[in-house]
């Protein structure tokens, strides 16, 4: 049993622990920002499994996001479906979406990789104006049904969301499905030689990510009560998802909560200085990515070269 | 019956054939070597065999299944493996982590690790003598131990068949010997082993036996001695005779002083071994030849005197050291390069490419410069219009040895520059070298062809495996290591 | 008819404008390797530097607003090249087989920054440079604003010249050469760094210039640094990369495709048939219409 004495499990209980007996002593606003917080670290995530153990750089989680989102929120609308049902149809819309987009995709290098992911985010977003008398447009539409009115039961459903997907994402990463996915992003050939169809796991890292993106995205709404253009398929929301990511640490999973907390704690503690908020994280973000390519966890490896 | 049947394999690349026609086949237990020069298409063959490179015509057997056009994955879990010339571990992973991913099997539910993979990870560690290095990362393992861990992950799948390209690159003539008795050992587990490298020597010593192939063809199949004495062999080798020729006779003529001096001089390509402990040196008026196989270093050796890799030892110019000059200074500085690969302006003229090479001189210097080159060489003025990339393949080494000496150099370096040509090409590019010398322009040559190098050369460094092996007059060369070249 | 000449002119100058973005972008790229996700943010802050020197705020001639606005586009891409992409492309810390992904997120940052920081200063409110000529002149017998007609005249002047100075000047064919093969050009005694500068400063000059005439045409704001870097991203990628002819066939492909969208059906939705045409390229012919790699 080494594995409980390890040092980061502790202090991963006990990051826990606070967060789970946070609500005791802050604000209500507090656990609003949060929330928020949590779910954006599943995107984030989300995200790092397809990049730091894939390879794949997703210019786009926000076309998967978005696409769990306005499936789930227009079948609440248009429907009488129990909300517990839209959510997993907008999870499983955008595992299928998902699987549309990378397996043709998955086929071009890198760059063009990214920037196909990156077209589909802006197919998407005109796609949902166009049809606007459908989707709200621009400005969205409120959705009727509803996580939970006390934001201290919201903040408890995103922090038992975030530390499962959190648990099952790093399970996969640990195990040998997650070498095996390294192996393929770090040398597609040599994991060919070595009997793996590199497609194949690459698709279903790829659906993994499409599921909890999705399901976070689902989710997001309904404890926002809307859902919008702006929030869900925005190309800023997919800048502030890499940022969170690459901050945090990439290829650890856990970074990308970590980072997205930071981030949007970081945001409100910037709320004064108003427009320029972004500019300062945006350019902190770069300096990190330029001198710490690692990331705050790359800063604590979690096992040093052995020699 | 053979284990991996090859019949009529054949590839060809827009309007490269590079491999054609070619059959071989493979008993359990054998170790048979593919041998041949740049471009003779052995790369290309594993490639086709892997399933890495789809085949044109022809088919790939094992046992009794086809295996033709089958992806590489596929291919592998049938039973081969191939061990790349490159290693690429898994860098946060140690070396147990790296051999247990190629037991996994490659499904989708792999969520436990099992038992059985770790246990057996550590016995094909000790298999290749790797079992005090199995919780290191590979980045503190020296170059050789990270060698035996690639070929650990190709044999952990038990294959029958095992593919290795270049096992000897970047290695020490005495780490080849333990790499070699390790493949050697493959023969008793009855695996049949197909092997590609340079070392033409190293091959020899190891295998049971050799194919030739020559611009994708075979030219020769046997046992190592009969291959390596067949005179085809021996003349896409040597390139003809080593007697040298008539110039060869009066040489020693004066050489003026030393205007390059490379002393000790060692290069490492991450870990990888490329030149260990080269001395040379080139006088003004001479011209020198380095002469060995491919991989044996010489490319290496001009591009660290060219400022384009970095060395240990010492690069001297003229009595001054050239250490951390970029390139564009040592080449400004008279030490100009006419690499293998050429490396022309494929979309500019002719004309612009000399251009490019007259940049820096003033107008008369240039003028003059331009009517040498097109008088060495007239089909350059001919074609001074068309494109460099529409040119054949002589006009091309014309055109890119005509652009070096447009930038006036004291010391041209002349890597490889009859490889691929036709004969009566060569013979141009002969008497253009010759035109050179009398001019008083000094030379280094790099050549594979060593009878080539060896009539015009007034010295000869014979470079194997990173190492001066030896040197000397040409005449002598015939004498020294003629027989034992190959 | 009326309808389809008035594409024509619209889509001519668009197009042409596009063009002189994309060259830019696709230069860089054959000679750095650089895909620069920033590129918005150089015409943009052209732009806006040309309104406030111009039109909004120091009130100084029209000519002082336009050349102090496409220095500021030069200036910017020299930001980007020694502040981010150069540290990026010389860092230790990155592994090389992650460095192309590094540098593309970098740029796609300073993207941001620039954005942001545009927006910050002037408010993300568009802004508009003075036209250069006012008045309208009948093409074909369609109303056009003279001013429009003059930005597609000096975009292809420009682009004249950017051809003559890459086909007939001595330093031009250096670019040139080091676009095809940047190896042998150190070969033969050129220094790179010195190459980078120059290329960087033409890429921040054909930016600069093309933001400043955007912004006359259809103003410029904040908002449209990301919009702008797509639409070259998908422009030389349809053209192939490092491809300049390439590039400006399909900054036209591009600018009548959206012109037409525009027109026919409403302008909200122009960029979308562009960016389907785009992704069925890619998944057809990876190496765009007229690319090499």
């Amino acid at each position: 049993m080494q594995w409980l004495r390890s040092p980061r499990l502790w202090v991963a209980a006990l990051a826990l622990v606070a967060m789970v007996l946070l609500p005791l002593w802050v604000s209500e606003y507090v656990l609003g920002v949060l929330t928020i917080a949590y779910y954006f670290g599943v995107f984030a995530m989300s995200w790092d499994l397809l990049f730091g153990y894939a390879g794949e750089v997703n210019f786009g989680p926000t076309f998967l996001i978005g696409i769990g989102a306005y499936v789930s929120g227009m079948l609440n609308i248009y429907t009488s479906v129990p909300m517990v049902l839209c959510i997993a149809a907008g999870a499983v819309a955008a595992v299928i979406a998902g699987v549309l987009l990378a397996l043709p995709a998955l086929r071009l290098r890198g760059a063009y990789f990214g920037l196909v992911t990156l077209v589909s985010v802006l197919i998407l977003q005109t796609v949902i104006v166009l049809f606007a008398s459908y989707t709200g447009g621009e400005i969205g539409f409120s959705v009727p049904s509803i996580l939970s009115i006390d934001s201290g039961v919201n903040y408890y459903y995103a922090l038992a969301f975030m530390v499962v997907s959190g648990m099952v994402l790093l399970a996969v990463a640990r195990s040998p499905m997650g070498l095996i996915l390294q192996a393929t992003g770090q040398d597609p050939l040599g994991a060919q030689a070595l009997g793996f169809n590199v497609t194949k796991h690459k698709l279903a890292a790829f659906c993994l990510s499409a599921l909890f993106s999705g399901l976070a995205g689902a989710l997001t709404i309904f404890y926002l009560g809307s859902v919008s253009v702006n929030t869900v398929v925005d190309l800023a929301v997919t800048v502030q998802i890499i940022i969170a990511a690459v901050l945090g640490g990439r290829r650890t999973i856990v970074g990308g909560a970590l980072g997205a907390i930071f981030l949007i704690v970081a945001a409100e503690y910037l709320r004064p200085i108003g427009e320029l908020s972004n500019l300062v994280v945006a350019a902190f973000a770069l300096i990190v990515l330029l001198f710490i390519p690692d990331g705050f966890l790359g800063l604590f490896p979690r096992r040093e070269a052995r020699s | 019956m053979s284990l991996l049947k090859v019949t009529g394999l054949g590839k060809r690349f827009g309007g490269l054939i590079a491999v054609r026609d070619l059959s071989f086949s493979l008993d359990p237990g054998e170790i048979l070597g593919l041998i041949g020069p740049n471009g003779s298409g052995k790369s290309t063959t594993m490639g086709l065999v892997m399933g890495v490179i789809p085949p044109d015509t022809g088919s790939v057997r094992l046992g009794g299944t086809d295996m033709t056009g089958w992806a590489p994955h596929r291919v592998a879990k049938h039973g081969v493996s191939l061990m790349f010339q490159h290693s690429r571990p898994l860098r946060r992973h140690s070396v147990l982590e790296n051999i247990e991913l190629a037991l996994l099997p490659d499904s989708l539910w792999n969520f436990v690790p099992h038992p059985r993979v770790a246990r057996r990870a550590r016995e094909i560690a000790e298999r290749v003598g790797l079992e005090e290095f199995v919780e290191r990362w590979p980045e503190t393992l020296p170059y050789a131990h990270l060698r035996r861990l690639e070929l650990a992950k190709a044999i952990a799948r038990d294959p029958q068949v095992l593919l290795i390209d270049e096992p000897f690159a970047g290695l020490t003539m005495a780490e080849m010997r333990e790499f070699s008795a390790l493949i050697s050992s493959l023969r008793d587990e009855r695996r049949a082993v197909l092997l590609v490298d340079h070392n033409v020597k190293g091959v020899r010593a190891l295998v049971d036996r050799v194919l030739a192939m020559h611009v994708g063809s075979k030219i020769a199949e046997g046992t190592p001695d009969q291959v390596m004495s067949d005179p085809t062999v021996r003349s896409v080798y040597l390139g003809g005779s080593l007697d040298g020729g008539p110039e060869t006779a009066d040489r020693g003529a004066v050489a003026g002083p030393p205007l390059l001096q490379v002393e000790s001089l060692r290069v490492h390509y991450d870990r990888a071994q490329a030149l260990d402990g080269v001395d040379l040196e080139v006088r003004e008026g001479e011209l020198v030849s380095v002469v060995g196989l491919n991989g044996a270093g010489k490319t290496t050796l001009f591009n660290a005197v060219s400022g384009f890799v970095a060395h240990e030892g010492f690069i001297r110019w003229r009595g001054e050291s050239l250490d951390g000059a970029t390139p564009g200074a040592v080449a400004r500085a008279g030490i100009v390069q006419c690499p293998e690969s050429r490396e022309l302006f494929g979309d500019m003229t002719v004309a612009e490419n000399l251009e490019m090479g007259g940049y820096h001189l003033s107008r008369e210097d240039y003028a003059r410069q331009h009517a040498t080159v097109l008088a060495l060489f007239p089909i350059l003025a001919e074609r001074q219009r068309q494109t460099a990339r529409t040119l054949s393949g002589g006009e091309q080494q014309m055109l890119a040895i005509g652009r070096a000496l447009m930038t006036r150099p004291r010391l041209l370096i002349l890597d490889e520059p009859s490889m691929g040509l036709a004969p009566l090409v060569m013979e141009h590019i002969s008497t253009a070298i010759e035109a050179l010398r009398a001019e008083g322009v000094t030379v280094l040559l790099g050549e594979q062809n060593v009878s080539f190098a060896l009539r015009h050369s007034d010295r000869v460094y014979l470079l194997e495996q990173g190492r001066i092996a030896w040197q000397g007059a040409p005449g002598a060369f015939a004498e020294a290591t003629g027989e034992r070249y190959l | 008819m009326t309808l389809l000449l008035q594409v024509l002119v619209d889509g001519f100058v668009i197009g042409a404008l596009y063009g002189l973005g994309a060259a830019g972008f696709t230069i860089i790229f054959g000679v750095s390797g650089v895909l620069n996700l920033a590129h918005g943010g150089v015409m943009v802050v052209a732009a806006m530097v040309a309104w406030m020197v111009a039109g909004g705020i120091l009130h100084a001639s029209l000519l002082t607003g336009v050349v102090c606005g496409v220095a500021a586009g030069m200036v910017t891409a020299y930001a980007t090249y020694y502040l981010v992409v150069r540290p990026a492309q010389r860092s230790r810390r990155i592994p090389d087989e992650e460095r192309e992904i590094f540098i593309l997120t970098a740029t796609l940052l300073l993207g941001i920054v620039i954005q942001e920081g545009i927006a910050y200063l002037f408010t993300s409110n568009p802004v508009t440079v003075p036209p250069l000529v006012s008045g309208v002149v009948h093409v074909f017998g369609v109303r056009t604003p003279t001013n429009e007609l003059l930005i597609g005249v000096i975009s292809w002047v420009v682009l004249g010249l950017l051809w003559l100075f890459v086909n007939r000047t001595r330093q031009g064919k250096a670019v040139l050469a080091a676009s095809i093969n940047p190896h042998g050009l150190a070969m033969l005694g050129f220094e790179l760094p010195q190459i980078h500068r120059l290329v960087w400063g033409l890429y921040g000059l054909l930016g600069g210039v093309a933001g400043v005439l955007l912004a006359t045409f259809e103003g410029a704001s904040s908002g449209l640094v990301g919009g702008l870097t797509a639409s070259a991203f998908i422009i030389v990628v349809l053209g192939g990369l490092g491809s300049v002819p390439g590039s400006l066939v399909a900054a036209y492909v591009i600018g009548f495709m959206e012109t037409v969208t525009a027109y026919l059906i409403s302008p909200a939705i122009r960029t979308l048939p562009g960016m389907v045409l785009l992704l069925l390229i890619l998944y057809v012919r990876p190496q765009g219409l007229l690319g090499r790699r």
